[in-house]
């Protein structure tokens, strides 16, 4: 049937990650610029800026795994910039959201803590936000999978809570997704003050006013 | 000024249960479509809206508004609400890699289904399960369906058919562009087509409760038929899957309000 937008479920990633002091000044820079990226698309209403982040992400990517092709940073900065790519070229979405999940496996295989389980995170919200069979990789059951491996590796990470309940409510577990919504309201209160606590509270409380 | 009343603003209802998209992420392709089914079938700039609705309850709310004139909906949703909602079928939508008809295909375990009575107390689970009488009387209607049987609505037809796999008494419903796809899964050889529909409409366009007149849905057929042939209509087809549209072809045994 009609396909409307199929494309524009790529998560919005996390603020920059930490700095890893292992990873080379460049890789992180790199990262960062992403991250950068991703948030000024995020807020971008004119679509061909935003192709163009999407391309300047990309070759962000490309230039990181030239320095540190195993590296979670380039990983999953590769990962976001092809979730940018998705959202900028909707009829092509698939093949980028699949190339995604591959980004993201690779960089939770290297460091599946990275930016709070992030890999984990971002791959379960994929899974259930994406479209399903066969029109693509969108995968309800094994989003729950990848938000619990991401929520036992960061288990007071809000985000980490959200994406459980929001995977949980995806697959009709009504009460999972509330006592985790919950918990990611708890979880949020109990972290400093700042715009992204405001933005999981939110969150939360949308979630727990949706029985 | 009455003429210019007329004329000015109807709403094309899109809705399309099961189906991906979020009203938002739909908006602009659907005003982008909306903006070039005007142009080709000349009516006043503006004169069509358009709106999204990814469920069925928001799209029967919204084709309850006054200003719903027009619906753009999946065939199982025109038969389970054109008598309620008085369609009429202006033309059938011919999508991309499917064509303007689809067979929908029962999906069973390997084994386990001999005939419609091995079906009792089975649950169909389906894209189209918020349209029990197409599955009943339109998908399935040469296999007559055990009184007791549930059908029941999911978008995620990869858990579905993972529990059908798995040996409960549940099969899927699937529409073509599933159907074709069932090799792909890894466990294919577990799963069994029993059963196919004989081809029908993928999509319609329909006028609701005659809110256009029919002089304008007849400069709107014709423009609508057109679309995909005419430069620039053909762009705002392309993200929705639609390659143009044809004249409806209904079976025999469709609902006609």
């Amino acid at each position: 049937m009609i396909v409307l937008a199929a494309a524009a479920c790529a998560p919005r990633p996390r603020p920059a990650p930490p700095v890893q002091s292992a990873v080379p000044a460049s890789v992180t820079a790199m990262a960062a610029a992403i991250e950068l990226d991703a948030k000024r698309s995020d807020q971008e209403p004119d679509s061909k800026i935003r192709d163009q982040l999407a391309a300047e992400a990309e070759r962000d990517a490309q230039s990181c795994l030239a320095l540190e092709p195993q590296a979670a940073a380039c990983l999953y900065g590769s990962a976001i910039a092809f979730g940018l790519e998705a959202r900028a070229h909707p009829t092509r979405a698939g093949e980028f959201l699949t190339s995604m999940l591959d980004a993201l496996a690779r960089a939770e295989s290297a460091n599946p803590i990275y930016d709070e389980a992030g890999p984990a995170r971002v791959r379960a919200l994929v899974l259930i936000r994406a479209p399903g069979w066969p029109l693509g990789p969108g995968d309800a059951e094994a989003g729950v999978a990848a938000a619990r491996r991401a929520v036992a590796l960061r288990p007071l990470y809000p985000p980490n809570l959200l994406a459980l309940a929001e995977a949980l409510a995806k697959n009709g577990d009504g009460s999972g997704a509330q006592e985790n919504y919950a918990r990611a309201r708890a979880a949020a209160l109990a972290s400093p003050a700042a715009a992204d606590r405001d933005e999981w509270l939110r969150q939360a409380d949308q979630g727990l006013q949706r029985k | 000024m009455s003429t210019l009343l007329a004329a000015a603003l109807a709403t094309l209802v899109f809705c399309a249960p099961g189906y991906p998209g979020g009203a938002g992420d739909a908006q602009p392709l659907i005003d982008q479509f909306a903006s070039a089914a005007v142009a080709v079938s000349g009516w006043p700039v503006g004169s069509l809206a358009a709106v999204y609705d990814p469920t069925e309850e928001g799209g029967l709310a919204k084709l309850s508004g006054a200003d719903a004139a027009l619906a753009f909906v999946p065939y199982p949703f025109f038969v389970e609400h054109a008598a309620q909602l008085h369609l009429t079928p202006l033309v059938q939508a011919d999508v991309t890699d499917i064509g303007p008809k689809e067979r929908w295909t029962l999906v069973a375990k390997s084994g386990r289904i001999t005939g419609p009575a091995s079906m009792a107390g089975y649950t169909i689970l389906s894209v189209a399960g918020y349209a029990p009488d197409f599955v009943r009387h339109s998908a399935l209607g040469s296999w007559p369906l055990p009184p007791d049987i549930k059908i029941e609505q999911t978008g995620q037809i990869l858990s579905a058919l993972r529990r059908v796999a798995a040996g409960e008494p549940v099969a899927a419903l699937l529409d073509q562009t599933q159907a074709a796809a069932l090799s792909s899964l890894p466990f294919a050889a577990d799963l069994k087509a029993v059963v196919q529909s004989p081809e029908l409409p993928v999509a319609v366009i329909a006028v609701v409760d005659s809110r256009v007149t029919a002089s304008r849905a007849r400069t709107l057929q014709a423009g609508l038929l057109k679309m995909g042939q005419a430069s620039g209509s053909a762009d705002s087809l392309q993200p929705l899957r639609l390659h143009g549209f044809v004249l409806p072809e209904l079976p025999s045994s469709a609902v006609v309000p």
